[in-house]
């Protein structure tokens, strides 16, 4: 009898669960369900038309968006652009973060305080300047430019990430690195990268989405239209009074698609990172 | 494997800092309006082919980057031939002042002013200076309207069938009647996008051009003429009486124009408000609407209605380019009769020429044709205060949600008017 009771109570509370984590997933997917559902309508039934799964589907509009928009160009664009840049941050943060972390050097506080603070400053507040010392350079309009201004966004935090993670690294293990004769970029390359693989993940999830989704400073640096990221072709929808919704959906559905298959293949990792983050933290 | 990669990388980051070299005889536009890009690619290739110059136009949307762009690359000084100034006339006169904006009125005169005569005057006026402006710029064309705006009412020719209304309203009795009409056969009467008070605004102020004429709302802008003056009444009571009628749509007072624009498209409702980009917006909802453009209906018949219109986008040339000469002769190009057609068809925007009106659409050209009776705050020789402004506005919307009556707001606007022009006489 009371076995029956315990074993009721736990399927209730079970079935209450799931249902609740059932809810949470569908208010998450809902959006993303009528944005695909959007890209098959046509601008006239999309105001019209209410139900879920449209009366005519019309997928012509996902090549449309794709040839319209001049997505092929602006797509590769974004691929070059997010994997320099997140090559770029992880190479540059995991360096600069070992280093605030392990060595003794003048002035590391102040230097590591100084790239805290570049945290606080917006984007937005430093695009004049910015634009002036690219264009001072001679990188304005280039892709060098445009990574480089990219991979100094995404800097600050990821330095500050890794820095943490590295801090609760036992020292023992380094000391016994050095003994089997590694040296300092041994260390770093062999025994702390390796460990740090969980915040790394998350690094590299952040600053993917980071670059992915990034728009405005692009249209700041960038002239050429065979530069621009794919931000870019979605702009071509939405006119200053009208917004073509099908295809803006389409274009948008195409645009996520990536972001949507990295989470997916990495969501282990993002979890265990963003929990060892927390410990770590 | 490893190092193949740091090898193929490094050479990755030095084939992308690569960027193409400006060719001397091309001509660069830089420009926000999306919408327009296709089009503007096609004329620069005609352009191409009739004179061999290169024009080439870039877009950086929506507006708000685009601006910022403009001003970063001013600080720069790596503006482009042919660009527009976005926001207030303000902004305009600092780049005038840096230095970076040509003065045009010599190439606009030219030919017994056959560029300026072509164009709607009301729209050369957004970018003209005169003689002894506040401003303190030297008087002139400083830019060329590629094509115009107003705002306007429109009507659904089918609602209005259906209701038994066979010529649209001209006067504010004619418009009552209708929509009492349309009331009586379950039809909505009136739609716009209330919900941004700028709306309100500048039907109020076409109400008060056409009651009282414009030295009389000058003069209340001047503090010369209080709010509750029997004129602004009036005006107030106007809303009061779109109100008491049920002309409105529901929810009017809370809704953007996007979604007003949306009710009139799918014919939830016979008349709107909305400015002449809507002809665009409307096709793309609902391609088979039937509508027609009309001038808010009079109360005064002794006086026009004036409405708010201009010039919708302008281009100014870079004065410190070495192809300005090029810039003019391309925008010369750009706003000549055949080229404004084309823009007017692909684009559903009204054309800056007027020699165009006739080979252009009826529904733009119907737009267009109320030109002449158009006004702007921005040509206007004052402004009221933002504050009086927004009380102003507010208060319409506190009357059509029947929470006020016209002269108890008249009676707080005035307040804030006499608060206002303590403050700055204090300044």
């Amino acid at each position: 009898m009371f076995h029956n009771k315990y074993r009721a109570a736990k399927t209730l509370t079970s079935i209450l669960t799931h249902i609740f984590l059932m809810a949470v997933a569908a208010t998450c997917l809902f959006p993303l369900l009528w944005m695909v559902r959007s890209a098959l309508m046509t601008n006239e039934t999309i105001f019209t038309d209410k139900s879920f799964i449209p009366q005519s589907l019309h997928f012509k509009n996902f090549y449309l968006a794709w040839t319209a928009g001049g997505f092929a160009t602006y797509f590769l664009n974004s691929v070059l652009y997010t994997v320099c840049v997140v090559f770029g941050i992880v190479l540059i943060a995991s360096l600069a973060a070992y280093a605030f972390s392990r060595l003794k050097f003048p002035g590391k506080n102040f230097f590591f305080y100084i790239f805290l603070a570049a945290m606080m400053i917006p984007l937005p507040g430093s695009f004049v300047p910015l634009y002036v010392l690219m264009t001072k350079l001679h990188l304005a309009n280039t892709r060098i430019g445009y990574i480089l201004c990219m991979i100094n966004v995404g800097l600050s935090l990821s330095i500050y990430m890794l820095k943490t993670f590295f801090d609760k690294m036992p020292s023992a293990l380094e000391d016994a690195a050095r003994m089997d004769g590694c040296s300092r970029i041994g260390i770093w390359l062999h025994v702390a990268l390796p460990l740090a693989r969980p915040a790394i993940a998350v690094i590299i999830i952040f600053n993917t989405l980071n670059v992915w989704n990034e728009y405005v400073l692009a249209m700041l640096l960038l002239n050429d239209q065979s530069l621009m990221p794919l931000q870019r072709g979605l702009m071509v929808f939405q006119g200053s009074h009208s917004v073509d919704y099908p295809l803006l959906m389409a274009g948008l559905s195409i645009t996520v698609a990536p972001v949507v298959l990295v989470y997916l293949f990495m969501q282990k990792h993002i979890i265990k990172g963003l929990c060892a983050g927390a410990v770590a933290g | 494997m490893k190092k193949m990669f740091f090898v193929v990388l490094s050479f990755l980051f030095f084939a992308l800092g690569c960027s193409s070299a400006k060719q001397s005889n091309t001509v660069t536009v830089w420009h926000w309006m999306t919408d327009r890009q296709d089009a503007f690619v096609k004329l620069a290739q005609q352009y191409k082919k009739q004179t061999g110059i290169d024009v080439v136009f870039e877009l950086y949307a929506p507006s708000d980057i685009y601006s910022r762009k403009i001003i970063a690359a001013a600080q720069a000084r790596v503006l482009p031939e042919i660009f527009g100034v976005l926001g207030e006339k303000k902004k305009l006169v600092s780049f005038i002042e840096s230095g970076f904006i040509a003065d045009l009125t010599q190439e606009f005169q030219k030919d017994d002013a056959a560029w300026e005569k072509s164009l709607f005057e009301k729209a050369l006026d957004v970018n003209r200076f005169e003689v002894d402006n506040i401003y303190k710029i030297k008087p002139g064309l400083y830019g060329v309207p590629i094509d115009v705006t107003n705002i306007q009412m429109l009507y659904n020719q089918d609602l209005l069938a259906k209701a038994g209304i066979k010529v649209f309203p001209t006067t504010f009795d004619e418009f009552l009647n209708a929509i009492a009409a349309l009331n009586r056969v379950g039809i909505s009467g009136f739609v716009s996008g209330w919900g941004e008070i700028w709306m309100i605004d500048c039907f109020a102020s076409n109400y008060a051009f056409n009651v009282m004429g414009e030295d009389k709302v000058m003069a209340t802008y001047r503090g010369e003429v209080p709010y509750t003056d029997e004129d602004w009444i009036k005006v107030f009571n106007v809303f009061k009486t779109l109100r008491d009628k049920k002309v409105l749509i529901e929810g009017i007072v809370t809704k953007g124009n996007k979604y007003a624009e949306q009710d009139f498209a799918l014919e939830r409702a016979a008349f709107a408000f909305n400015g002449s980009w809507c002809v665009n917006v409307y096709d793309k909802m609902n391609s088979a609407l039937r509508y027609g453009v009309m001038l808010p209906p009079r109360i005064n018949p002794e006086r026009p209605m004036l409405i708010w219109g201009g010039a919708g986008s302008s281009f100014v040339v870079n004065d410190i380019s070495r192809n300005k000469k090029l810039a003019v002769d391309f925008l010369k190009w750009l706003t000549a009769k055949e080229q404004q057609v084309f823009l007017a068809q692909e684009t559903k925007n009204l054309p800056a020429n007027k020699e165009a009106l006739p080979l252009i659409p009826k529904v733009l050209a119907d737009f267009a044709s109320a030109m002449d009776l158009t006004t702007h705050p921005s040509i206007w020789k004052y402004n009221e205060d933002p504050l009086v402004v927004e009380a102003f506005d507010k208060g319409i919307q506190a009357i059509l949600i029947g929470e006020a009556e016209p002269a108890k707001i008249a009676a707080e606007v005035q307040k804030v008017k006499q608060q206002e022009m303590e403050r700055q006489k204090k300044r």
